[in-house]
Parts: C-alpha cells; structure tokens; sequence
C-alpha cells in the first residue's frame, strides 16, 4: 500500500535533514502507528504520503488513489467557522465530486453521529469532532485512512470510541490504517505494527517488540499519563 | 427622489455591490483577510489614478490595477511564508505611492476626490453597465467556485487532499475581490469600500447559524446598510460611502445588543438560596 525507499526531507531541499533516508513497507490490512518524540517528523512523515510535501530525496509511493485523512483536531477549521456537520460533509462530498447525497448519512452512521448533522462544528466537543473527521476520512471509500494523534483533546471514553471505530474499519473493511500516536498505550493496544521514528531514522517493529523495548520506567511513565 | 436618473443608477448599482460585496467578504472575513480588502480598496485608488492619467474609464483602471495587487498577494505570500504580515505593508505601500505620486504629480485630467469619499453624482450610464456585467460573471464564478472556495476557507489542507488546485482558486478569487472594490467604489468611496465587505458579514455572525444561512443574512444586512445609507445620505447632503458605513456599524451594534436581550431572556433565571 505504502512503499517508501531511502526517503529524505528537509523544508529548505537541503541539510540538515528532518528524515533521513527512511524506508517503509506498508501491505494492504495494516493498522500502523506511527510513534517517536515531538519534532521527530512523524505529521511531516504523513505529509509526504498525502503528497502534500514532496520529498527531498528517495521515494515515497502510495497505492490508494485517494486516501482518507483526519487531520489533528485543531487544525480543521476553527471554532468561530459557521458551518454545520451536513454542509462541511456535503461541501467536501462535492470536491471527491460524489454524486449520491446519501453518502453523507451513511458515513455519520459509521461515526454514531447522524442525529448531529444540523449542529454547527464549533459547538461540538472534542471526541465528536474527531468522529465528524473520521466519517468525512470515510466518504469517498477509501483503501487507506491516515490519522493524524486522533486522540488529542480527546476524553478517555470518546478515546476508546474512536479507536474501536479504527479497529472495525482495519478489521471488518480491510481499510490500511496509518495513525500517527502519541498515545502509546493505544498504540501498543490497536496496531499491527508500529513504526518508531528517532533522529531522522525509523525502525518497524511488532507492537510485542515495541513495548518490550520500552518497557520499565518510560512504558510505566506513559501508562500512568494516560490513565 | 427616483425622479432623478443619477439616483437611479445609483440604486441599481447599489443592489448589486449589496449582494456581491458580502458575497466575496465572508471568505475574506473567515480566512481573516479582512485588511486584504483594505489593502486592495487603496489598490483601487492606484488604479483609479493611472486611469484618469490615460484618460480611460477609471472602473477600469482600478479593476485592472486592483485585480494585479491581489495577485501580488498570492505571489508574495509563497515567498514570505514567515512573515505574512509584511506582505499587505509591502503591496500597500507599492498603491498607495503610486497613486500619491500620480496625484502630486498634477497629471490627471479629472478629480479624484469623489473616488474617496464616494458619490452618487458620479456614476454614469457605462459604470453602471459594467458594475452589471462585472457582478453577475463574479456572482456566478462564487457559485460555480462555492464548495471549493467553503473548503479553502474552513479547512485548506482538506481541499488539498481533495484535489482542489488551492493556488489557482486564491488567484481567481483575487479577481473576484478585485471586481467586488471596482463596482463598489463609485458609490462607496475607497476609504470605506472594506467596511461594505466586512461589516454586514461580521452582524450575520452574531447569528450563530450554518454557512448558508450566514451568507444569505450577510446579504441582507448589506441590502439594509447601503439602501439606509444611500437614502439617509441623500436627504441628510452628505457623501453616501461614509453615511453606509455609519449605517453598517449601527446596524452590528443592534444586531449585538438584540443577540444579549435573546441570550439573556432564554437563560433560566438562578433560583433563589434558601438558609437553613
């Protein structure tokens, strides 16, 4: 799904390089999260798969045509923005040019959301929000859905909502899942596998190995902010 | 009053910067580029000038010099990605230098006064033709443009990962707002053309409604605004563009203070502590 050889990047095109020379190997049915320290270009990583930046160096090829994005939560339009569910959805239903209106109930239905297509998007709370996201991610069918920490800002039970939407849709459609984390215990808890990016270099590893790896006192540390 | 051909066409021409003007300003004001408007109003008088230099329809002059400022926006605004706030400083000063330099200079052949302040005397059978043509293309272009230009505004990176070509739309819309300030400045005056953009667009806000509802309520409030502020202005003898954006600011005024009497009448009143 996602093939990536010797992958470089850098804002100026030059060093010093924000990844340097990373390579990864998506197949079809993964659920990958994507994990390392702020600043380790993790969001710059899921740029570069949308084709929303291009690399400096090496490759980075995408099978799905159109895949699924749900942005970090702060970052899709801002609170003041005086647009309801429905018109957000059916504006963006008119970009990927799909011409059944009906594409939107399904895809509030897949979210448990369809009795909130009349409210505005800044009166939503967090957890809602993130699923409006997700359904508008889901509208055009994609084969890969990319999330960007899709549970900042999030309340502990909307969190493990929308990670059991994640897991239906990896489980029951077969949809290729890359979710950038900073929650790792989710992380450890959800994927197939997990790539860990640290000063410009990424390894993939089983979420087993992973969380062997950072175990002890980081894992605990961890543990004990989530909980 | 209607007796008058000058205030005919002042009236036509007034309906239409009415619906166009919001039209255009919503985007504006949600991608919170109002001063965009500002900047492009003063683009307008550099535009205005160099018309009245080569003796050509100064509309014209202003739509084109204008709808060139916007596009210096777009340009610049790649190159200082770091710094945007010094790209409207950068183009302001470019117009307002040309158009200084163009008046001092003692080379125009006509008065360039009526184009700041605005005035109803001034707009001729031809202004109002084209005030017309260039309405109904720019109206029609919104619409056409209409989910395209809602996804830039709320959510850029979205309409990206969609496929909308972001760059090409900002330029056309560029030319969009472009048009909006040269229909409108005959009446208005480019010292207020930005308050026609905005202001009905900021009391529709206070509404708290969807998208559509906003812009048609921004709609209204601008047909309010300017049909108030052009009549008022006649009977009272003074410049329509600076009555119409007293008008815009009273009626945001009411607008807020009837949304407070709302917001307070519906919140339960506290019930009364009872010691025991």
């Amino acid at each position: 799904m996602i093939r990536a050889e010797n992958l470089h990047f850098s804002y100026t095109g030059a060093a010093p390089y924000i990844l340097k020379g990373l390579s990864l190997h998506v197949a079809k049915g993964e659920y990958v999260s994507v994990v390392g320290d702020n600043g380790s270009g993790k969001s710059t990583l899921v740029k570069l798969i949308l084709k929303l930046l291009r690399p400096s160096g090496g490759s980075i090829e995408t099978a799905a045509s159109r895949p699924g994005y749900v942005p970090q939560r702060y970052e899709a339009g801002h609170s003041g923005f005086p647009i309801t569910v429905y018109e957000m959805l059916d504006s963006y239903r008119h970009l990927l040019k799909l011409k059944d209106r009906e594409i939107i109930k399904e895809s509030l239905d897949q979210v448990g959301l369809s009795a909130y297509a009349g409210a505005l998007m800044g009166t939503l709370s967090g957890g809602q929000s993130q699923k409006i996201l997700i359904a508008r991610a889901l509208m055009g069918n994609p084969e890969l859905l990319i999330l960007d920490e899709p549970s900042t800002g999030v309340d502990a039970g909307s969190q493990k909502e929308i990670y059991g939407i994640i897991k239906e849709l990896n489980k029951s459609k077969g949809i290729t899942i890359i979710s950038v984390e900073h929650n790792l215990l989710a992380a450890v808890s959800n994927s197939t596998l997990i790539y860990h990016l640290a000063g410009g270099h990424g390894h993939m590893c089983t979420p087993e190995q992973y969380a062997a790896e950072y175990t002890g006192i980081e894992y605990r540390d961890i543990d004990g902010k989530e909980g | 009053m209607l007796s008058y051909s000058f205030m005919q066409n002042a009236f036509i021409v007034s309906l239409f910067i009415a619906v166009l003007c919001p039209s255009i300003g919503i985007f504006l004001v949600l991608r919170r580029y109002s001063m965009i408007g500002d900047t492009l109003s003063h683009a307008s008088l550099a535009g205005i000038t160099i018309g009245l230099v080569f003796e050509q329809n100064p509309v014209v002059g202003a739509f084109v010099f204008t709808s060139l400022a916007g596009a210096l926006i777009e340009f610049l605004r790649s190159y200082f990605k770091k710094n945007t706030d010094l790209i409207l400083s950068i183009v302001l000063a470019l117009c307002v230098g040309t158009a200084i330099t163009i008046i001092s200079s003692g080379r125009l052949h006509a008065n360039a006064d009526s184009f700041l302040f605005g005035s109803i005397l001034t707009v001729t059978r031809f202004d109002t033709l084209m005030v017309i043509i260039l309405s109904v293309i720019s109206v029609l272009a919104l619409l056409l443009l209409y989910h395209q230009l809602v996804y830039i505004a709320y959510d850029e990176e979205a309409a990206r990962i969609a496929g909308v070509k972001v760059r090409l739309l900002n330029y056309v819309f560029s030319i969009l707002v472009a048009s909006a300030i040269s229909v409108t400045l005959r009446i208005v005056g480019v010292l207020v053309i930005s308050s026609m953009i905005a202001l009905p667009v900021a009391a529709a806000l206070q509404l708290g409604r969807g998208f559509k509802t906003t812009l048609v309520f921004s709609v209204i409030f601008s047909v309010v605004d300017i049909m108030l502020g052009l009549v008022l202005s006649y009977y009272l003898g003074v410049a329509p563009g600076g009555f119409t954006a007293l008008v815009s600011v009273a009626v945001l005024v009411l607008v807020i203070i009837a949304k407070s009497i709302i917001k307070k009448a519906k919140t339960p009143k506290k019930q009364g502590v009872v010691a025991s």
